[in-house]
């Protein structure tokens, strides 16, 4: 048998008739700070490395504030669920992987990859069984990597993935990198809006020792987010950055490679952060290259085995430095002409947040 | 707390073969000075007195097949 309670609970509909609507994976109201620091919904995020979830695999991970568990079933498609049983709320992830569902360790109901109860043993024909009352969230795979859609509320209409372009063209090559980084996702975003870090903070690097430790900056729009670039200096350093809004946000950018890399000019990143929770935040970057033909395969035998490593020097001296910054480290600032796009940035994400707000409040919009 | 995950090396499993790191280090330095055509690598490589993985000198095609393989 089931009652109203373990419905509510689920995260299903909140009942009554004000239909207040709760974060998926919450069972609450999030205002708009909390959404600002866990992470705004309604977007596609990555959200793990596909290697890291084999066929028969369940992983448990942290996103946005919620458990997740990720669970490759035997046809090898990728499943994402609330890491949390319908019945009395045991994480699905202590539980066993039956091929195309997973069983509570709790009292054995099994959940579908799509948060639909199969079957109660502990009591055949429970009401419980077929109804979908544990959150599933649309998944993708790319670029090796599992991207999932994170809603708002359970109303929230899924939007079409989209790898950035540098990921999806033949002609560019690329591989993936992960890290933690015990780093709130803002303070991420405030980094890549602002290049003006590289002829300092990376001066000592593979890639960042050139070019002038002074510059002006613009914003200029493109159709799909912004430009935020030096005026008078390109290809010499991190001189650009190009903020993307499609199905996910995203960075884009060039930095030149010093002649000791090989033939094919600059490399390309990807970048974009998601969160784990207030305090902690997924990264994940794609290195890319215009190669094709031998100048291809030397770029990639060379990023194997020495780039590789001079691009991660470079990360950590990020990390660092962001992990260093205090909790309330962009509170107080004294901002000058360098931070155009950091103060840009924070007025996208601080408007998302407020309007995200409001749909929670109001129901109906 | 979150046990991080901070790799270095994501794109290949283990650690390179002496082999590997001895021919990228001969690139590195062949590229350093400017050269990033395939003739004058294939050169740089012979000056260097690095051999291909036949013992013989390298050539255009052997560097091609050995960059595809390593590379791959
Ligand atoms: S809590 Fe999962 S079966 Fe009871
Ligand atoms: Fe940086």
């Amino acid at each position: 048998m089931t009652t109203e309670t373990a419905t509510a609970a689920a995260g299903s509909k909140a009942a009554g008739k004000g239909k207040r609507k709760y974060v998926v994976g919450t069972r609450r109201q999030l205002d708009a700070a909390e959404l600002a620091a866990t992470g705004l919904r309604d977007r596609w995020y990555p959200i793990y490395p596909s290697r890291f979830v084999g066929t028969g695999d369940m992983v448990k991970v942290k996103r946005l504030g919620v458990d997740w568990l990720l669970f490759r079933d035997a046809t090898g498609q990728i499943r994402m669920l609330e890491d949390r049983c319908p019945h009395r709320s045991a994480p699905l992830s202590v539980g066993q992987h039956l091929g195309d569902r997973v069983a509570c360790k709790y009292h054995g109901v099994q959940v579908d990859g799509q948060g639909t109860v199969v079957s109660v043993p502990g009591m055949p024909g429970c009401a419980l069984e077929g109804r979908t009352v544990t959150a599933s969230l649309a998944v993708a795979e790319g670029a090796d990597t599992i991207f999932a859609f994170v809603p708002l509320t359970e109303d929230s209409e899924v939007t079409g993935f989209k790898l950035p372009d540098r990921l999806d063209n033949p002609e560019i090559s690329w591989f993936s990198n992960y890290a933690e980084w015990i780093s709130p996702w803002r303070y991420y975003m405030d980094n890549v809006l602002d290049p003006m870090h590289g002829a300092f903070l990376h001066r000592d690097s593979h890639s960042m020792f050139g070019g002038d430790t002074s510059a002006r900056f613009r914003i200029r729009e493109t159709d799909r987010g912004f430009f935020f670039e030096k005026t008078d200096q390109r290809g010499k350093n991190f001189d650009w950055v190009e903020f993307c809004r499609e199905s996910m946000d995203y960075v884009d950018l060039e930095i030149p490679y010093a002649e000791s890399a090989g033939p094919g000019g600059s490399f390309g990143i990807v970048g974009m952060s998601t969160p784990i929770d207030e305090n902690t935040s997924a990264v994940f970057h794609w290195r890319t290259r215009t190669v094709s033909d031998w100048e291809r395969d030397v770029w990639r035998f060379m990023y194997k085995a020495t780039l590789e490593e001079k691009h991660w020097a470079v990360l950590e001296q990020d990390r660092e430095l962001l992990e260093a910054l205090a909790a309330d480290a962009d509170r107080g600032e004294h901002l000058y002409q360098h931070d155009l796009g950091v103060a840009r940035i924070r007025r996208v994400h601080e408007a998302d947040a407020q309007k995200q707000a409001a749909i929670l409040l109001d129901g109906s919009a | 707390m979150l046990e991080q995950y901070l790799e270095a090396n994501q794109s290949r499993v283990g650690p390179p073969h002496p082999y590997e790191q001895k021919l990228a280090g001969a690139l590195t330095e062949i590229f350093a000075s400017g050269t990033h055509e395939l003739p004058a690598i294939i050169t740089g490589l012979n000056n260097l007195g690095l051999n291909a993985p036949d013992g013989q000198p390298w050539d255009e095609a052997r560097f091609r097949s050995e960059m595809r393989r390593l590379g791959e």
